[in-house]
C-alpha cells in the first residue's frame, strides 16, 4: 500500500499546533503528504484519536548488556512465552519470550503493539556496538538508534588530562562514526572508572579521576561542548553521578549548574531527585529539580518513572548495582568493559508496601506533574530499570486521571512521603495533546528528528490510531491501528505486518590526525585491532550533523 | 611467495575463544600459506583453507532443488533438532535459530554438552566479569584456577594477561602476581609466582573456607587453613583480582566438578566487597559464545531451546544429549563444523535422518543423508563472532566459500515458509 488517506480521526499533533481537530492525514510512499487524489484508499478513523508513532528516547533494548540481562532471567522468560504472531506480509513471524527484558523480536512486536515506532537504546559500549546493530536487525518494525558510552573512556580521559580538547572532540566524533551511534552518552561521569579502581563514591564534581585534571565536571563540560561543536542532533545525554542514592539531588543540581547555558539532556531524573542524606534519610527533591529544569530552556529531561511490579535494573553504572545486590541479596552481574565503561544488572521489584519504592513512584509523578514544559520533560521508565515499556499505558493513565492516581496514592507506603508535592495534592491532569508531547513530539524535538513525532507533510508516516476509552490505560495499551512508514502493522488491534525498521545514526566526521595517536593507544592497550573496531556496512542514510 | 600472493591483515582466529584478531594471513594460489601471529592451535585451525564444495545425497546436485528437498524433510519431521556446531558466523547462527523457530524444533549448540555448568551457575547467581582488555590493563593478581592456558588457549597469557603491559600495570608481567591453583592433576601455569595445591576432594571445602574467611568466619583449623589464608590475603590485597577458569569440559574431556563454576562465581562476587575482582571463564573456539548470545537475544535462553509448543521453552536439564539418548528426534539439521562436534553428540546421531550443512560436510564421519559443503567462519565467511568474553569481532573472509552458510540457511528458511512452515 503506497497511498492511504486516514479520515474522521481527531488529530493530536502538537508539533503542528493541532489539538483534536478532525482532519485527513494523507500518506504516500511511507511519508505524510499534504494531499492525495480523491480515489486514494481510505482508512476510516471516525471517533478515534490519531497521533504520530510513539518514540522511546531512553530504553535498554539492544546491546551486549541487555543480552547479559536476558541471559540472567530464564525464570522470567519461562513465565512469559510468546508465540509467533500471524503475519500477512510474508515476513517469517518469530516467537520469543517476554518478561522485563524480552527477546528481540518480541521487543519489536510489543513496542509496535503499543503504537511505538522509534526506540533508542540509551547505553551502548562502543566495543560491542556491532552486537547492537545485529540485535536491532532482529528487532522488527521499530526504527532504532543508540547512544554511545563515553564518560568513562580512558582515551577520552587522557585527552582531557592533557588538555587536548579538540582531540577529545574528534575522538567523540570517531566513536560515533565508528559505532554508528546517534549521540554521546555519559553515565556516572568518572564514577565507573573509579569503581574499577575500587573507589565507590563520587562526592563532588571535582573529585579526581586518576588525576586532578580529570574530574566529573571536566568530563561533562568537554562532552557537552563536543556535542554542540559537532552539531549533533541530540545533545549529550547525561546520567548523573550517584544514581539512586539518598541526597543525590544536590549532585544533580550541581551537574545542571556546571553545564548552565549549554544544551544537555538529563535522563531518568527520578533516580536523581532524592533529598535526605546518604545512609540516613530519604525524601523527595523533585520540586527543586523541576524548578531548575523549568527555568532553563537549554536543558531537557526524561523522567525514568518507577512502576510497581517487576523490573530489571540494568546500567553501565556498575557501582550502584553492587550496592543494590548487597542490599537486596538478589543475583548480580558486573561486567567491566575494556577501558570504556561498565555494566551492572540486578533483578528488582518495586512494591507499594516498600517505603523507598513508593517514594520513587511519587517523585517520578511529581516530575511529570510539576513540569511547566512537557516538551522538555518526557516520558520514560528507563525500561527495564523503572519498569517495562509495557507499563507506559498505565503511566499515561496516572498522568491523565487524577481520581485513579489519588486512589493509587492511598495504597502506597506513606512513610517517606511527608512534604512531597503529590502527597499535598496535585490536581493536574495531562491532556491528550500533552501525552502526545511527552511520548512523541517532545522526544522527536529533543532528539533532533524533524521527520518524526508529528503528522505534518514530510514526516515519516509512523502513525498510531487509538479507540477512545475512559480507561486511558486500556486505550493506550491496544491501539486500533499502527502504521510504520506507511505500512499498516497493526490492524483492528492485531499485529499483521512486521517490516524491518531503519537505523538512526550520525556520521559527524573528524580530523584524521586523530588516528595516528589513537593507533598508538590501541597498539599499547587495546585487545582489539584498530582496524577491527569500526562497524561497517550500515544501511540507511545518516542523520545530518553540523552547526547549520 | 609467488607473485599472486595476497596478504590479509587483522584476520580473526577462531581456534579458541581468545579470538585473536591480529592474524596476518598470506594467501597464495588459493591456499593459506602463512598465518602470522597464530599459535600452534591457530595454525591448525586455519590450515591451508582448502575445502570441498560438494552437494551430496539429494535427488540432484542443484542447490535450489536440494534446499527444497531439505525443507520437505524437515517439515515432515515430527521432532526435528537444529544443532549449531562450531565455526559458524553469528549471521548463520541467527538464520539457523530462525529455522528452528519456524519448524517448532529443538535448537541447541555445543554449549549444553561442554560448558553448561558455568552458564547455569551464572543464571543462578549472576557473575562478576570483565572483558579481556580490562583484564590486560588492570589485573594485578591473576589466579589460574586449575587451568593452564598454554594447552587450550595458547596466546591468552601473551596477549591478554599476565604478559602484556597495561594502563594500570605498565611493567606487564613484573607488575602482576600470578597464582596457580592446582586441583589434583588440573594444574595452573608452570611459571606462576605462587602455587597453591589441593586434591580434587579438597576443592569444595577450600572454596567454602575461602568464602567464609572473606566473610570474617574462620572455619576451624585443619590442614587447608594456611593455604586459604595465603590466597585470601593475596586476593584481598589485589587492586583488581582476576580468577581465570576453564568453562569447557571438552576437548580434553576433563570433568569439571559441578560445584566449581558456582563456587568461583560466588567467590569472585564476594571479593568485590574488599576490592575489585572478576571471573574470566575461558571458552573454546568456533564462535561458541556467539551461539549462546544469538540464542539468548532471539529466544531469551542461551542453549537447549524447545520450540515444540510454538514458543521457546528452556530445557537445560534435558538438552540434546539426553534427548538423543532416548530417541526424541526423528530428523537433525546439523550446521557447522562436524569435526568439532563433541564426540558424545556425534556418536548419538547414528541412525537418525541427518542433514549436514557445514565445512567438509561431504567428508564428515557423521552419518548424514544429505551433505552440503559450506565455509568456515572467518576463513571463508564474513560476518561477526564473539570472543570468550562476549566481545563481538568482525570476520572478513580470506578465501571464497563454496557457498555462504547464512545465505543458504536464509534460502532454506524461505523455502520452509513458502511451503507453509512446520507441517
Amino acid at each position: 500500500m503506497t497511498q492511504l488517506r486516514i479520515t474522521g480521526g481527531a488529530i493530536h499533533d502538537p508539533a503542528n499546533g493541532i489539538d483534536g481537530d478532525v482532519r485527513d492525514i494523507c500518506i504516500d510512499d511511507g511519508r505524510i503528504v499534504a494531499s492525495l487524489p480523491g480515489d486514494a484508499p481510505v482508512l476510516r478513523a471516525d471517533g478515534m484519536v490519531v497521533m504520530a508513532g510513539g518514540i522511546d528516547m531512553h530504553a535498554h533494548v539492544a546491546s551486549a548488556s541487555v543480552t547479559l540481562g536476558r541471559r540472567l532471567l530464564p525464570e522470567e522468560h519461562t513465565l512469559d512465552p510468546v508465540r509467533a504472531p500471524a503475519l500477512e506480509d510474508g515476513t517469517i513471524p518469530r516467537s520469543g519470550s517476554g518478561g522485563t527484558v524480552p527477546s528481540t523480536f518480541t521487543t519489536g512486536y510489543r513496542y509496535a503493539g503499543l503504537g511505538y515506532t522509534t526506540v533508542f537504546d540509551a547505553a551502548v559500549a562502543p566495543a560491542s556496538a556491532r552486537q547492537t546493530h545485529a540485535e536491532f536487525d532482529d528487532t522488527p518494525i521499530i526504527d532504532g538508534g543508540f547512544f554511545a558510552l563515553l564518560g568513562n573512556d580512558q582515551y577520552l580521559h587522557r585527552q582531557i588530562a592533557a588538555n587536548e580538547i579538540r582531540r577529545a572532540r574528534d575522538y567523540a566524533a570517531w566513536v560515533l562514526e565508528s559505532t554508528g551511534g546517534y549521540a554521546i552518552k555519559i553515565v556516572n561521569p568518572g564514577g565507573i572508572e573509579l569503581w574499577k579502581r575500587n573507589v565507590r563514591e563520587v562526592k563532588t564534581l571535582d573529585d579526581p579521576v586518576g588525576t586532578s585534571n580529570v574530574t566529573p565536571r571536566r568530563i561533562l563540560e568537554v562532552l557537552a561542548d563536543a556535542s554542540i561543536e559537532l552539531g549533533l542532533p541530540h545533545p549529550t545525554h547525561i546520567h548523573c553521578n550517584n544514581l539512586g542514592v539518598a541526597g543525590n539531588s544536590a549532585m544533580t543540581l550541581d551537574t545542571m549548574r556546571a553545564l548552565e547555558g549549554r544544551r544537555a539532556h538529563f535522563t531518568h531524573l527520578q533516580f536523581h531527585s532524592y533529598g535526605g542524606e546518604r545512609g540516613k534519610s530519604w525524601s523527595s527533591a523533585a520540586r527543586q529539580i523541576v524548578e531548575y529544569v523549568n527555568g532553563h530552556p537549554e536543558i531537557t529531561g526524561d523522567v525514568g518513572q518507577v512502576m510497581f511490579g517487576d523490573a530489571t535494573t540494568l546500567t553501565a553504572d556498575g557501582a550502584v548495582e553492587y550496592l543494590l545486590h548487597m542490599s537486596t541479596g538478589k543475583k548480580w552481574i558486573n561486567a567491566d568493559v575494556e577501558l570504556e565503561t561498565g555494566c551492572g544488572i540486578v533483578p528488582y521489584s518495586y512494591r507499594e508496601k516498600a517505603a523507598i519504592s513508593s517514594l520513587q513512584w511519587v517523585i517520578g509523578l511529581e516530575l511529570f506533574l510539576l513540569s511547566a514544559d512537557p516538551w522538555r520533560m518526557v516520558l520514560s521508565t528507563d525500561h527495564p530499570n523503572g519498569g517495562s515499556f509495557m507499563s507506559y499505558p498505565d503511566l499515561i493513565r496516572l498522568l491523565m486521571d487524577r481520581a485513579y492516581r489519588d486512589e493509587k496514592l492511598k495504597g502506597v507506603n506513606q512513610k517517606m512521603l511527608a512534604g512531597s508535592a503529590l502527597a499535598d495534592g496535585i490536581t493536574r491532569e495531562y491532556t491528550l495533546n500533552e501525552i502526545a508531547i511527552i511520548t512523541r513530539a517532545g522526544p522527536a524535538r529533543q532528539l533532533g528528528l524533524p521527520h518524526k513525532g508529528h503528522l505534518g507533510a514530510g514526516a515519516d508516516a509512523d502513525i498510531t490510531i487509538y479507540s477512545r476509552d475512559a480507561d486511558y490505560a486500556k486505550m493506550f495499551s491496544t491501539p486500533r491501528y499502527v502504521l510504520k512508514a506507511g505500512t499498516l502493522v497493526v490492524e483492528e488491534g492485531q499485529l499483521r505486518r512486521a517490516p524491518s525498521g531503519k537505523r538512526i545514526f550520525v556520521q559527524p566526521g573528524y580530523d584524521d590526525a586523530l588516528l595516528r595517536d589513537l593507533g598508538k593507544y590501541f597498539e599499547a592497550y587495546s585487545s582489539v585491532q584498530l582496524a577491527n573496531y569500526p562497524v561497517t556496512g550500515l544501511r540507511d542514510t545518516p542523520v545530518p550533523t553540523g552547526a547549520g | 611467495m609467488s607473485g599472486t600472493a595476497r596478504i590479509v591483515e587483522n584476520a580473526v582466529c577462531l581456534g579458541c575463544g581468545c579470538a585473536c584478531d591480529d592474524i596476518t594471513v598470506v594467501v597464495d594460489g588459493g591456499r593459506i600459506t602463512e598465518a602470522r601471529n597464530a599459535c600452534p592451535l591457530g595454525l591448525r585451525w586455519f590450515g591451508d583453507g582448502s575445502l570441498p564444495g560438494a552437494v551430496l545425497g539429494g535427488r540432484t546436485t542443484a542447490i535450489e532443488d536440494v534446499v527444497g528437498e531439505i525443507a520437505d524433510a524437515l517439515r515432515a519431521a515430527r521432532a526435528p533438532l537444529v544443532y549449531l556446531a562450531p565455526d559458524l558466523t553469528s549471521e548463520a547462527q541467527r538464520a539457523a535459530v530462525a529455522i528452528a523457530d519456524q519448524l517448532h524444533a529443538f535448537v541447541d549448540g555445543v554449549t549444553s554438552a561442554t560448558a553448561s555448568a558455568g552458564i547455569l551457575a551464572a543464571q543462578r547467581r549472576g557473575r562478576a566479569g570483565a572483558t579481556l582488555g580490562e583484564i590486560r590493563n588492570r589485573a594485578d593478581v591473576l589466579v589460574f584456577w586449575a587451568v593452564d592456558p598454554v594447552l587450550s588457549y595458547p596466546r591468552f597469557q601473551s596477549r591478554y594477561a599476565p604478559d602484556p603491559a597495561g594502563v594500570h600495570v605498565p611493567n606487564g608481567r613484573a607488575d602482576r602476581t600470578v597464582i596457580a591453583v592446582d586441583v589434583g592433576s588440573q594444574r595452573g601455569p608452570d611459571d606462576a609466582d605462587v602455587r597453591i595445591q589441593m586434591t580434587a576432594e579438597e576443592e569444595s571445602l577450600f572454596v567454602a573456607s575461602l568464602r567464609g574467611y572473606l566473610a570474617g568466619r574462620t572455619l576451624g583449623g585443619g590442614p587447608i587453613l594456611a593455604r586459604v589464608t595465603e590466597l585470601a590475603s593475596r586476593l584481598t590485597r589485589a587492586k583488581y583480582a582476576v580468577i581465570v577458569t576453564d568453562g569447557e569440559s571438552a576437548p580434553q574431556a576433563v570433568e569439571l566438578p559441578a560445584m566449581r563454576a558456582d563456587s568461583l562465581i560466588a567467590l569472585t562476587q564476594s571479593l568485590n566487597a574488599p576490592t575489585r575482582a572478576a571471573l574470566c571463564t575461558l571458552r573454546a573456539g568456533g564462535n561458541r559464545n556467539g551461539a549462546d548470545t544469538v540464542l539468548t537475544w532471539q529466544t531469551g535462553f542461551p542453549m537447549a531451546v524447545d520450540f515444540s509448543r510454538g514458543a521457546p521453552r528452556y530445557a537445560p536439564e534435558d538438552a540434546t544429549l539426553s534427548r538423543l539418548a532416548r530417541g526424541a528426534f526423528d530428523a537433525v539439521l546439523l550446521i557447522g563444523a562436524t569435526s568439532a562436534l563433541p564426540p558424545s553428540v556425534a556418536g548419538a546421531l547414528r541412525g537418525i535422518r541427518t542433514i549436514a550443512i557445514g565445512p567438509r560436510a561431504s567428508e564428515s564421519a557423521v552419518d548424514a543423508s544429505i551433505r552440503i559443503d559450506t565455509g568456515v567462519a572467518s576463513i571463508h565467511e564474513s560476518g561477526m563472532a564473539f570472543r570468550t568474553d562476549d566481545v563481538p569481532l568482525p570476520l572478513r573472509a580470506v578465501l571464497p566459500t563454496p557457498r555462504d552458510t547464512a545465505s543458504l540457511l536464509k534460502a532454506l528458511g524461505a523455502a520452509i515458509a513458502a511451503k507453509g512452515g512446520a507441517a
